[in-house]
């Protein structure tokens, strides 16, 4: 279960707006916020969400597109000029493709369509709020015990074995390493590391972590897990294993 | 077999193969109004000079027929002597006229010749200007009248044409001239009216241009003119609002669709997360629901691409780059369903269009190999530089099309019926956004005739890869 992953302290005690016209998914959503530690606020307009934006104090916005007052797309500038620094997570009925790179291209930090599983919220909004804190890797080495990433040799080390990993392979590693302790979603790796905003309909990246994880395995480390339906838990630390 | 060829063709038409076309359409034009001006002003003078010829040879006949009635008269006072003293008279004078009179012998009485001129008969014996004949003598034509008088008296009377030729001549020249001159203006005139209604029409082309590259909301600013082509423009504006219009209902309408079908499925979906206990049951019930977005996006997608078919929008796309990228995602799956992948692609080739969209074909045209391919099937990508446009070839050595559905391969919701009875699952969509996705981007889809398997072929229109390609 993904709740039995501890939540580092510096992701609780954030406020999160919401802004969104259906009840039952703000419900949803604050459901979720809450799961994360953080405080949940609800508006249901454009205006009075990015009025209560201005207000301020937010780490993330969660924002619908068709809401009534507009476009959350749109709005995107008026928030960021009203002095807000909150990361925007855009939750939308308009998930098209095209749609979602357009909100990505035009600011927001992540973007979620709907239908959306709880579980991938969760994940997007946790990694947004490590992303908040997340200090700057200027080190060349990421080392997670004895399973060792480093990052200019682009070398993946288990037990001081090198692994022989593609280029692809590595660029999952990392991300995984970057979001290690949390759940990852298929939809998040395809995004991130393939740079894809559609729904392939095949599952195409469990066969490519499938076998980056074959190659830990038989190196010796059990750092990727999947998780019930959704993903995959990087937790390469002894203990979870 | 079916030896039939199925070639389902999107291509766009680019404007700037129309340059020439204008060109010729101007020189045509002027050409035409340069010859029907001077075929008129040719039938014009034609006609002038008839009537000038017609009037200088009538006063010639006049003048001869003056000398017969004065001849005449003297004839009818002392005949012979009387002719033949007024005829030496006139000799001698040197009037530049034809004159003879000879005796019954043929000897010369009187007159300007030494002899009767060889084969000029002789019609009649009166003093009348008719019958009247041409004859030629001395390098110019003559109006002469010859007769014999009664007693066998030759009498010959002529006029030279000369002052008529030369008058014809001169206006002959002058004709010319001005038929030059009104050639050359014609020309030019017609040039110039030809450019100007090129000019136009070719505002009106080059708002069409605009609007072909995407800019839906263009117009021709400036007052329209109270003719034919304020008019033309008129209507052409009424038009491109109407689209407009349409386009923008269109997007919005699908918006609002997407809105109202996926935000009850957001709240079923919520619902369904916090069923306990019933996982198998609710995992089917989530992939069908995403199955059906799948199949609803695809249709958004597809009309999206039809609506914006031919439109701008397009930015370069490094298309190996992208079908690298999709392959290199495909390539494990094909590979552990014991098919034999194999990519060359040409890197580098540029192309005018959508990466989401390029990589969306490149996904689907994969993902379909892969589903009715077997183990030991090959799977071969190709990108390539080719008559000028960038290929990209997936072939596959699977069961390829069933007969009959080449031809609607690539219409909606077209599935074979073995699909179905095997349990390949699918919408039918996938080839016909395929379809609509080439077409957005002027690409040609051909499905060329194989052995074996089916081979999808799109060919791209080639951006150079400074960006300044023909399609720009």
């Amino acid at each position: 279960m993904t709740d039995s992953i501890p939540t580092p302290a510096a992701e609780a005690d954030g406020r999160i707006l919401i802004v969104e016209d259906d009840p039952e998914t703000a419900a949803a959503v604050a459901s979720v916020v809450r799961d994360l530690g953080c405080t949940p606020v609800h508006r249901g307009t454009l205006d009075e969400g990015v009025a209560e934006a201005a207000a301020g104090g937010y780490r993330v916005i969660v924002l619908d597109r068709m809401l009534p007052g507009g476009d959350g797309v749109e709005a995107m500038a008026r928030i960021r000029a009203g002095g807000s620094g909150a990361l925007i997570l855009i939750l939308s009925a308009l998930g098209r493709a095209a749609q979602r790179v357009e909100g990505l291209e035009k600011g927001a930090d992540d973007y979620l369509p709907k239908p959306f599983e709880p579980e991938e919220l969760r994940a997007r909004l946790r990694a947004l709020l490590r992303r908040g804190t997340m200090q700057v890797l200027d080190n060349d080495l990421m080392a997670f015990g004895d399973l060792e990433i480093r990052l200019k040799a682009r070398t993946v080390h288990v037990k001081l074995t090198h692994v022989p990993v593609s280029p692809k392979e590595f660029e999952l590693i990392t991300y995984f390493a970057r979001h290690s302790g949390q759940l990852v979603t298929r939809m998040q790796l395809l995004e991130n590391v393939w740079n894809l905003h559609f729904d392939p309909g095949t599952n195409v990246v469990d066969v490519h972590v499938g076998r980056l994880r074959r190659k830990l395995e038989e190196a010796g480390s059990h750092a990727i897990q999947t998780a019930r339906g959704e993903g995959y838990v990087f937790a390469p630390l002894p203990g979870a294993g | 077999m079916s030896s039939r060829r199925c070639r389902a063709r999107a291509e766009v038409s680019r404007s700037s193969d129309e340059r020439p076309l204008k060109a010729r359409a101007t020189w045509r034009l002027a050409a035409v109004m340069a010859a029907a001006v001077a075929a008129l002003a040719m039938l014009a003078m034609g006609l002038q000079y008839r009537l000038v010829e017609t009037r200088l040879m009538q006063a010639q006949r006049a003048l001869l027929t003056a000398d017969l009635d004065g001849f005449a008269a003297l004839y009818d006072q002392r005949r012979i002597i009387a002719l033949r003293e007024a005829i030496a008279l006139r000799a001698a004078s040197g009037g530049g006229e034809m004159l003879l009179l000879m005796d019954r012998q043929g000897g010369v009485l009187a007159g300007t010749l030494k002899g009767w001129p060889e084969g000029l008969a002789r019609q009649g014996e009166g003093f009348t200007v008719d019958p009247a004949q041409e004859i030629a003598r001395g390098g110019s034509r003559w109006l002469a009248v010859a007769r014999e008088l009664p007693g066998g008296f030759p009498l010959l009377l002529g006029r030279s044409l000369q002052p008529v030729d030369d008058t014809l001549a001169a206006l002959r020249r002058g004709m010319l001239g001005l038929l030059a001159a009104v050639l050359v203006a014609a020309a030019g005139t017609g040039w110039l009216a030809a450019r100007w209604v090129m000019g136009r029409i070719g505002r009106v082309n080059a708002l069409a241009d605009r609007v072909a590259a995407g800019d839906l909301s263009a117009r021709l600013p400036g007052p329209r003119a109270p003719d034919e082509f304020g008019l033309l423009e008129t209507h052409v504006h009424a038009m491109l609002d109407r689209i407009e219009n349409l386009n923008r209902a269109t997007h919005h309408l699908s918006d609002t669709i997407a809105h109202e079908l996926r935000t009850p499925l957001n709240r079923m979906v919520q619902r369904l997360s916090r069923l306990e206990g019933q996982e198998e049951e609710v995992g089917a019930l989530k992939a069908e629901m995403r199955q059906a977005i799948r199949m609803f996006d695809a249709l958004l997608d597809i009309s999206r691409a039809e609506a914006d078919q031919g439109g701008g929008g397009l930015l370069p796309v490094d298309l190996s780059g992208v079908a690298a990228e999709v392959w290199e995602l495909y390539e494990p799956l094909a590979e552990d369903k014991g098919l034999l992948p194999q990519a060359q692609v040409a890197p580098g080739l540029m192309v005018l269009g959508d990466r989401t969209l390029i990589a969306q074909v490149v996904a689907n045209l994969l993902d379909n190999a892969i589903k009715y391919c077997g183990p030991g099937d090959s799977l071969t990508l190709t990108v390539v530089a080719e008559g000028g446009r960038n290929l990209l070839r997936l072939a596959d050595s699977g069961p390829g099309l069933p007969a009959g559905l080449r031809e609607e391969a690539f219409d909606r919701f077209t599935r074979a019926d073995r699909d179905r009875a095997r349990g390949i699952k699918g919408h039918g969509l996938g080839l016909a956004l395929v379809r609509a996705i080439a077409a957005r981007h002027g690409a040609r889809l051909t499905l060329p005739e194989v052995a074996r398997g089916l081979t999808v072929e799109l060919a791209f229109p080639a951006l150079a890869e400074d960006g300044a390609g023909s399609a720009g």
